[in-house]
């Protein structure tokens, strides 16, 4: 088998507030092959958040260690910034386009940041647009798009430079149940078409269901739920975690 | 263009919307500011100028005196005039005398000029409001303005004088008898000093009057223009002889000058902290910026922006804020400043105060002279202070991080 794209180790990660401290994550593993694409469902509260954060380097973790293409990633060292404008996508349930940007503005975004030349990235950014069924709304500004427009850009945006993972927080928290669906077809596709591993976080048990595998985290652990019971609710899943508590 | 500099520019003048009120209003802040500044700064020289040039107008660039009498000054002026920077030399005598006209006293100030102006240091020919140079000869006067006022004198009139050798005469009892003169001028230069109280004779006239015989009390030196009255009076100080000392009008006026400059500097000062205050509003704007766009800078540390590119990011729209504010100050000042004279006359006119103007000021029209440093220092001050009000946002933004700001609400 091949090498994992993105991995994780004993990840460790505790909130501390005040004098309560609130274990989240008690040594998460997790390998993801390229272009794998994985589920993980969990409770509100479970901690899938704080895991997408660390696993996007953009947190520190406790204890553990992460690895993206075999090497190491240490959040706040310089360069992991570089690095990660061509490894990492990421979609969000709250979309986070640009509001001063149109479409194809916001889509080529993740392409300036990384600096590399703006015309070639231009006709890239049109045709990912063109794949997400946008091409009418090029220039359409995020407030003249619906909630679905609005996470097609953001995906068209996740795929701007490459990537080889793509973590999608909820990406169809936001959405109705058919357009939710239709959003998980185009993510689907668009990760196959280019070879990009997915990890999608997601409540929605059809939507987690068609993953080539299915993660949960529960109790701080990231577990296989491919022998786990098929119905009913996951037991405890609220009780452990505890008061989530308000950090601003 | 770094991507940075990119969404700066985005946030200020987002696609297919107008420009944000909020950075309108600051920048507007800043303009105003900057015109301010500009305005008070052009008029302030313009009256400097005005200034300096009556006083060098009255006073001469440089006079070269000799604690007392001059009798040798025929040889003294030639050595003046041979030096290449000067223009005239010209000698004159002065002192004060008593002038009487119908039993109205004065105690005016009495010079004497040449005849020839292009033989006399001070331009008394651009100051005459009637009468002519030709009409000037050892028997009548030119009068200032505020001297004839007092004295109800007029061209054509005829006014007493005495000087101070007619009071020795008189401690030896002989008999007196004042000095007919003819008024055949009236002059205003515009510096308050000399047109309160002057009277201009021939030289000839004024040696009878002191009982001179040949002798000046000193040479006024006019220079070609383009020369530092300052370097050529050390220049005539190194070559002439021991009593003899030149002094330039800078140097006779310094206390003078030194507070015009002084008040100059003081206003700048001051009125850069309206600059100031605008720029807090910069910051007060852009801080509102990053309290709003929270989530986005999280987004851009997402996708692999650097914290220090967000915090230029934030700076740059501070320097560019800054910048246009500046821009439109120097447009708004100088469009003010061009219809000045129509702004002063209406403003004269709402107020009915242009005979006051024109009284306490000697001025209608409002001088004005530009100075490139000035304008550097104005434009400089005020883009680097907007650039500064920009620092606190950005390191606001900076240390925000992804995380946290994906969290917040
Ligand atoms: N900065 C923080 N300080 C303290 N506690 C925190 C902080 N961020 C998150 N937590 C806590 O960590 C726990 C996990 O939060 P997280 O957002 O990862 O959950 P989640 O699984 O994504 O939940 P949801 O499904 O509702 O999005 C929660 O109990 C939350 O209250
Ligand atoms: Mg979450």
């Amino acid at each position: 088998m091949s090498e994992p794209v993105l991995r994780a180790r004993g990840i460790r990660k505790t909130y501390r507030s005040g004098d309560k401290r609130i274990e989240v994550l008690r040594g998460v593993d997790l390998a993801l092959r390229p272009g794998e694409n994985i589920s993980i469902r969990g409770a509100s509260g479970s901690g899938k958040t704080t895991l997408i954060h660390l696993l996007a380097g953009l947190d520190s973790c406790e204890e553990g260690d992460l690895l993206w293409e075999g090497r190491p990633v240490r959040p706040g060292k310089g360069g992991l910034a570089r690095r990660r404008t061509t490894f990492l996508g990421m979609v969000f349930q709250a979309f986070y386009l640009v509001p001063e940007l149109n479409a194809l503005e916001n889509v080529l975004l993740p392409a300036r940041i990384a600096g590399v030349n703006i015309r070639e990235a231009t006709e890239r950014a049109r045709g990912l647009l063109d794949r997400v069924g946008l091409e009418e709304r090029v220039t359409h500004l995020p407030t003249q798009l619906s909630g679905g427009e609005m996470q097609r850009v953001a995906i068209a945006r996740a795929l701007m430079n490459h990537p080889r993972v793509i973590l999608a927080d909820e990406p169809t928290g936001n959405l109705d149940e058919v357009t939710g669906g239709v959003m998980m077809d185009l993510l689907l596709s668009v990760c196959a078409e280019a070879g990009t591993a997915l990890v999608l976080v997601t409540h929605n048990r059809p939507h987690a269901e068609r993953m080539e595998r299915r993660l949960e985290l529960h109790l701080g652990l990231l577990n296989d739920t491919a022998f786990a019971p098929p119905a009913g609710p996951p037991s405890g899943g609220e009780t452990e975690t505890g008061e989530p508590d308000q950090s601003g | 263009m770094p991507w940075y500099f990119y969404i700066a520019l985005k946030q200020l003048f987002p696609t297919g919307r107008r420009f944000h009120f909020f950075t309108a209003i600051s920048t507007a802040g800043v303009m105003l500011g900057v015109a301010l500044l500009i305005i008070v700064q052009s008029v302030m020289n313009g009256f400097g100028h005005e200034i300096r040039s009556r006083i060098v107008d009255t006073n001469a660039h440089i006079r070269v005196e000799g604690g007392s009498i001059l009798r040798d000054w025929e040889a003294v002026r030639a050595e003046i005039a041979s030096d290449p920077a000067v223009k005239i030399a010209s000698p004159y005598a002065h002192g004060v005398v008593m002038a009487q006209k119908d039993n109205i006293p004065a105690f005016p100030l009495i010079r004497s000029i040449e005849l020839e102006p292009e033989l006399e240091a001070i331009p008394v020919e651009r100051y005459l409001r009637s009468g002519h140079m030709d009409l000037l000869d050892d028997d009548s006067v030119f009068l200032s303005s505020g001297l004839a006022f007092t004295l109800g004198a007029r061209p054509g009139s005829v006014i007493e004088v005495y000087s101070p050798l007619m009071l020795e005469r008189l401690k030896r009892e002989e008999l007196l008898l004042p000095r007919e003169l003819e008024v055949v001028g009236i002059f205003e230069s515009g510096w308050q000093q000399v047109d309160d109280n002057t009277m201009l004779v021939t030289l000839r006239l004024m040696q009878d009057l002191y009982g001179l015989q040949n002798g000046v009390h000193g040479i006024a030196v006019r220079l070609h223009p383009g020369h530092d009255a300052d370097t050529v009076a050390r220049r005539l100080n190194d070559r002439l002889p021991m009593p003899y000392l030149a002094r330039s009008w800078m140097d006779t006026n310094q206390d003078f000058l030194f507070i015009l400059q002084l008040e100059k500097h003081v206003l700048f000062f001051l009125m850069l902290f309206i600059v100031v205050v605008a720029a807090f509003s910069i910051t007060s704007s852009l801080l509102i910026t990053v309290v709003r766009k929270t989530r986005e800078i999280g987004l851009f540390g997402a996708l692999g922006g650097r914290p220090r590119e967000i915090a230029a990011c934030f700076c740059f729209q501070g320097f560019l804020l800054g910048l246009a504010g500046t821009g439109l100050g120097v447009v708004l000042a100088l469009t003010v400043l061009h219809f000045r004279n129509d702004i002063v006359s209406t403003f004269a006119q709402i107020t009915q105060s242009e005979e006051a103007l024109r009284r306490f000021y000697q001025f209608v029209d409002l001088p004005v002279y530009f100075e490139v440093r000035d304008f550097v220092v104005i434009v400089g001050s005020a883009v680097l202070i907007s650039t500064f009000a920009g620092l606190i946002p950005a390191w606001r933004a900076s240390r925000l991080k992804p995380t946290e700001a994906f969290r917040s609400e």
